[in-house]
Order: structure tokens, then sequence, then C-alpha cells
């Protein structure tokens, strides 16, 4: 029996893996993807983006996605049938290998929404069992050993920090970062440099960032980016397990006792720990504790309080985009502009929290980039011309050779508050199975109408930003399209048993030796990414986790000296 | 990479005969490979000029364990009712018309739902060869990079994902 069973690798599991392992305690990590080395990693488009080469055929392994619609019925699609691909990263380090890696920690009040901006209608709004002082060693820990690359710049809405800066200093940046600074002085909007887990400079025995133009959905061949696999997971001596597809967890009704899992062969093997903590990412953890049902717990694992797969959350809000043209800059700036490979690293976070109306809403962050550098989308995109029509021939070259030469796309993300509402949850499909024969899991999904309201309003603050750097084709999108990548929720911790599934310390309230550590946890999201937020806290349960260890190793040893 | 005569053979589902009909009754037989490199020249003729034959790249699509059945049965189906509307219009299948009435053609499926869609898909196949890493056997010396002074992004692959 090993000390610990990790379910999943990435962001949420690897700091728990890092930590116990290198405090001597035995880890065995179930991962179901493969494994891979920074030699691995390549830019190929056609094999990572077109072909999606991380994660499962939708054919193999889908979901059902049920969306809500305004008469109160589901619109049902069958994730292979329809393209809706939900899977992020199955592979050693998760999803956390294909991240951008845009860092931004959660505000103090992130942490007491209902507190500090109150009740919502149709909402399932709560404050967290946890303070950002509380959780603040970990972002810092993260910073240092995950390691963030950036500069602390003061702004309205900046967080406090037990540390003046971040510990490397920020990557470089495109030259239009200038005229971007320059626009948002206008404007009156605070600058602020975006915060990258990637390494500007050789540290942590990882190299810093090569420059390689082609960085979110990509894995990094210079380790430069934190993934879980780069940063921790080849850091330590712990087992992991390829391959292995968790179905399900056995338990007693006070302790999980094994983990089955299946190889690609379709063979069946389990594992016994003293400890499980389960990293799947949010929809996955919740379909696994769902499909783990027994004569203790007939609702699904840890399922007493029948939370497990409720307040589903993703990251709300939108993009938008507008176009730089050579026609409006001198012959210095379009060279500026076309400067492969350096970042545009801005973000907006001057309306974290808005009155309108006399009301006050919670807010969120704007990040600028530009547009993803991948050629074939960028060239489809031009395959209509202005009427809809579609274009072909010596009319769709001269358009695409325009386009791709004498211009450039920025971009920009708004990121707020998903709320939880009842609506919006996982749950499990008796009926359609995946390859392994078991049963999918279901999303369903709804966006709360303020979600909408609060991403207008941010993406029209950076429109502006567009609008006072003389970019042509503005446009944006706010809808209640989920970010598959940007998922949390499904477990929530809290201190009530009754109306929550993890206690503060993330352990499942109906077991005593069941942590999730993904995203699950998170009851409100934060009007960030999340990955920074999901480091952090592993780090703090693989904190709890250790002393619990150590606390009975201490035990034991005693007995045996008494002896 | 070249495409040798096993590859060929092998590539049964993009050589084998697709029946054309003319309303109830057979009017010819024709191959996805053939009328696809026609109908590559016609939507793209940029890539000829830069020595990028597009057309090969389609057995790698045929034969992807990445792409769906259901998507390569499109593509299938696609040129099969290409070729019909070319009948309808002309009496004779795609590739054996004039440019000209090829591009009437084109123009003709490009109103209907599944022209538009067949016509989309076949031209993100056709820049993927022209635009993807040149060790999918398009890309010929980067031509398609360079034509759009485009660098592709290092490490690059090794092989090819297939």
């Amino acid at each position: 029996m090993v000390d610990v069973c990790i379910i999943g690798s990435g962001a949420g599991a690897s700091p728990i893996a890092y930590e116990l392992a290198n405090a001597g305690f035995s880890v065995v990590v179930l991962e179901k993807g493969k494994d891979y080395t920074e030699s691995d990693f390549n830019k190929d488009e056609l094999a990572v983006c077109r072909r999606d080469m991380f994660t499962p055929p939708l054919w193999e392994q889908k979901h059902i996605i049920n969306e809500y619609n305004e008469d109160g019925t589901f619109t049902r699609y069958d994730g292979a049938e329809s393209g809706w691909n939900f899977w992020n990263g199955s592979m050693v380090g998760g999803s956390s290998n294909l991240m951008s890696g845009y860092f931004h920690r959660m505000k103090p009040n992130d942490f007491r929404l209902k507190s500090v901006y109150g009740e919502i209608k149709g909402a399932n709004v709560v404050d967290w069992p946890l303070s950002y002082e509380e959780l603040e060693p970990y972002y810092t820990k993260v910073e240092q050993v995950v390691g963030v690359s950036g500069k602390v710049v003061e702004h309205k809405f900046q967080e406090p920090r037990s540390t003046a800066d971040f510990p490397y200093p920020p990557l470089q940046t495109n030259g239009a970062t200038k005229w971007y600074d320059k626009a948002c002085k206008a404007l009156g909007y605070d600058v602020m440099p975006t915060p990258r887990a990637i390494l500007s400079e050789d540290s942590l025995n990882r190299k810093g960032c090569f420059y390689s133009n082609f960085c979110g959905s990509y894995g990094c061949a210079s380790a430069a980016k934190g993934s879980g696999r780069a940063a921790l997971l080849q850091k330590c001596q712990v087992k992991i397990i390829t391959n292995a597809f968790v179905y399900r967890l056995e338990s007693d009704d006070k302790r999980v006792t094994r983990a089955y899992y299946y190889t690609k062969h379709g063979v069946r093997h389990s594992v016994k720990a003293k400890i499980f903590v389960l990293a799947a990412q949010a929809i996955e953890s919740s379909r696994l504790l769902l499909n783990s049902k027994n004569e203790y717990f007939p609702n699904g694992l840890a399922n007493s309080s029948g939370e497990v797969g409720k307040n589903l959350i993703f990251s709300a809000g939108g993009s938008g985009s507008g176009r730089f043209v050579f026609e409006k800059l001198s012959k210095e700036q379009q060279e500026e502009l076309m400067q492969p490979g350096v970042f545009f690293n801005r973000s907006l976070q001057d309306w974290y929290e808005f009155s309108e109306d006399g009301q006050k809403y919670k807010g969120g962050t704007i990040d600028f980039l530009f547009e993803h550098q991948n050629i074939i989308p960028r060239v489809m995109q031009e395959v209509y011309d202005s009427d809809g029509n579609l274009l072909w021939g010596e009319a769709l070259a001269k358009n695409i050779h325009k386009r791709m030469t004498t211009s450039r796309v920025l971009t920009f993300e708004v990121f707020n508050d998903w709320l939880p509402t009842d609506r919006c949850f996982v749950s499990v499909d008796e009926k359609v199975k995946d390859k392994y024969g078991v049963p999918v899991g279901v999303i369903n999904l709804y966006g709360h109408p303020q979600d909408l309201k609060v991403g207008e309003h941010l993406a029209k603050k950076a429109l502006k930003v567009l609008e006072e750097l003389g970019c042509e084709e503005i446009d944006y999108s706010i809808s209640a399209s989920p970010p598959p990548n940007l998922v949390a929720g499904g477990c929530r911790f809290g201190e009530d048993a009754k109306t929550s599934v993890l206690d503060k310390n993330c352990k499942a309230h109906d077991l005593e030796n069941l942590y999730v550590s993904d995203a699950s946890f998170m009851p409100t999201g934060g009007s960030v990414p999340y990955t920074w937020t999901i480091y952090a806290n592993s780090f703090r349960v693989a904190g709890i986790i250790k002393e619990r260890l150590q606390l009975k190793k201490n035990l034991h040893s005693f007995k045996n000296k008494m002896l | 990479m070249t495409f040798s005569r096993r590859k060929f053979l092998a590539a049964g589902f993009l050589s084998s005969a697709v029946f054309l009909m003319d309303g109830c009754s057979l009017f010819g037989v024709t191959t996805p490979i053939d009328t696809i490199k026609v109908l590559h020249r016609d939507l793209f003729p940029k890539a000829a000029e830069l020595n990028i034959i597009t057309a090969p790249y389609m057995y790698i699509v045929f034969h992807h364990s990445r792409i769906s059945k259901s998507d390569k049965v499109f593509i299938k189906n696609g040129v099969k009712w290409l070729n019909e509307e070319a009948i309808k219009m002309h009496k004779n299948s795609y590739v054996k018309l004039s440019s000209l009435k090829r591009q009437g053609v084109l123009r003709s499926i490009a109103k209907t739902e599944w022209g538009e869609s067949f016509l989309y898909n076949i031209m993100g196949y056709m820049f993927e060869a022209m635009l993807g890493d040149p060790i999918y056997g398009g890309n010929n010396k980067e031509a398609g990079w360079r034509w759009l002074a485009f660098s592709g992004g290092e490490p690059r692959p090794k092989k090819a994902f297939l």
C-alpha cells in the first residue's frame, strides 16, 4: 500500500506529488494520458491544433452537453456528433502543459463575494471558507517554485503581497506595447504587464523562454512554461502510471480503499493507498465520484449532500479584436508590429469592481494579446468576403497575402465571474458510455444574465483601447459559451457538510482519506484564469496532507519505540 | 514525403470508384483524387505557382487516425455531389469541363448549404497541405510560408503525426 494515490497529474495534482514525494512519502500518480519530455514537444500546427494530438478522439471519449434554453428546456448535444470538445490535455502535467500561463491572483474580495456584493437572484453565491490572507503564502510559493515572471505595478485593485515583486523579470514584449501604454495613459487606464507562468531567464534547472511565437495550445520545448510536469513532477521521485484511466473508487463507509483503472488495452488494475487525492479536472472528478456509487454512497461517492457535480462554473466573458494596418503606420512601426516571438502581455484590472446605476458589481480582468500565430485559422478567416460569400482563386490569394503581410490583429479576453447556479452542473449519462464502457459525463450549461452584463461592461472598456490605438475592424463577442479550459466547481468546499462536498482542507466531508485538489473545490471562481489559484490551493492541501502523514509516521515510530 | 505505389494502392478510399448518377441512371465513374486534384487548382491556383502540390496530402487526410470516418465520408460524398451538379449543368463530369464551366459549377454549389460546407472543408485541408509543416509533403521548401512572410515555430516536428 502506498501513502498517497493521486488521480490526475495537472496543476491540482502535481503540487501534492511534489511536496509529498520530496518529504519521503510514497506517491503513485494515475494519469490517463501519455508522458512527454521537452524533446517531444514541437510546433506542429497540424498535429497539435488541427488533429488535437493531446486530447482523446471524441468518438472514443466524449461528453453529452445539455444547453439550457430560455423556455426552461435543455437542448442536448452529443459531443462526438457536434464536435463540442471539453478535453483540455490528457497527458502527464495535464492542460498546464498547453496553457498560455496568464497568471493573476484572485483578489481578497473574491473570497467573500456574498458578504461584499450581496445575494444575486438565481445564483448560489457563497463566501469561501478560506481567506486571501490564508492562501497568499501559497500564491507566493507558486511564483517561486513553478516560476512566475512579471512586474508589480500599483493600481486600484492590486492585491496585497508578502513580497515586493515577482521573482522573475517580465518577458520581452513587442514594440507595439509602447503604443498600447500611451493609449491607456490617454484614457486614464492603469497599464499593467501580464504576469506569466513562463521563466524569462534560465532558472530552477529549466531554460528561459525561447520566444518560439507559439505558446498557448503547445507543449513547451524549453521548459520555461510552468507546467505541472516541467516544474514539479520532473523534480520528485514519484511513480507515474500513464495510460491509466481511473473508472471507480472503491470505499467502505469511512474510507476509500482502492482506485480501479483501465490500461490503454482495457486491462483492469487497482491501487491501494492510505490517502487518495482526486484531481482529474473539474468535470471528470465529479464524473468519477458519481460513477463510484456503492452501498454506502448510493448517490455517488462523497455525495451524501447531493452536491457532487453541482455549481459547475467556467470563466464568463468573451473576447474582442482590432486590426493594426500598415497604411496607418510608419515604416518603423510596421517593422515593430511584425516582430515575431515576443509577447504583448498587457492587462487591465481597472474595473475589477465597478458601480452602475447605484449598484456595486464585481467586474473582472481584461488581457490583451496578439492573435494566435497559427497560420491556418488565420488564412481560413479570409475565405469569406464582407458579404459572407465564399471566396476562392486569385481574389482569395490577393486577400490572404495582403492581410497576412500588412496587418496584425490585437485581441483581448475578458474574464469575469461565471455565477454558480442550479442549472449548471455535472451529471452522468447511464446509457452513453465511453470506449472503456464507463458512463460519460453530462455537462449541463447555463450562464447567468449578470455574467453577460458584466462582460459587456468590461468589453466596452477594452474597445476604447483598440479605438485609441487606431485599430480597424474592431469587434467583440460576449456570450454564455463556456471556455472548456477554464472550468471549476462541482465539489465546492465549505464548512457545512449538508451544502458542500469538501471541508476547508479539501477533504471530503464524508470520507476520512479522500481529498479533491483540482478546481472542483472552488465555490466561485474569481475574475481571473484559474490555474494560479489551483496551484496555490494544491500546495496548501499538500501541506495539510503532509502534516497528517507525518503525524501518523511519528506516532508509528513512537509506538515502535515503546514496544 | 513521397507517395509510393504501395501507399497509393493502400489509399483505397481516395482512389476508389465514386458512381455518378444523372437522375436515376448511372452517368459514369470517377475517383475522389481525380476530382480533388482539379478542384484544388481551381480553388487556389497560387499553390501551383509556388510549386506546391496539395492534392496528395488528401491521402494523409483519408488515412488519418484523428479524422473521423464521417468527415472522410463527407468529402467523398461532396465529390460525388459536385460531379452530379456538373452533369446536371453541363452534361459532363467536373474534370472534363472547361475552366470557365467549372467555375460556374463552383459558384452554383457555393450557394447551397452542402456545397459551401464542402468547399470550406476542402479548402481547410488544402491550406493544411500548403501551410502545414513541410514534413507532411506539401508546403514545398516552405514556399507557402515564405509567400506570407511567415516563420514556422521552432522546434519543428521530426516526424508527421498520422
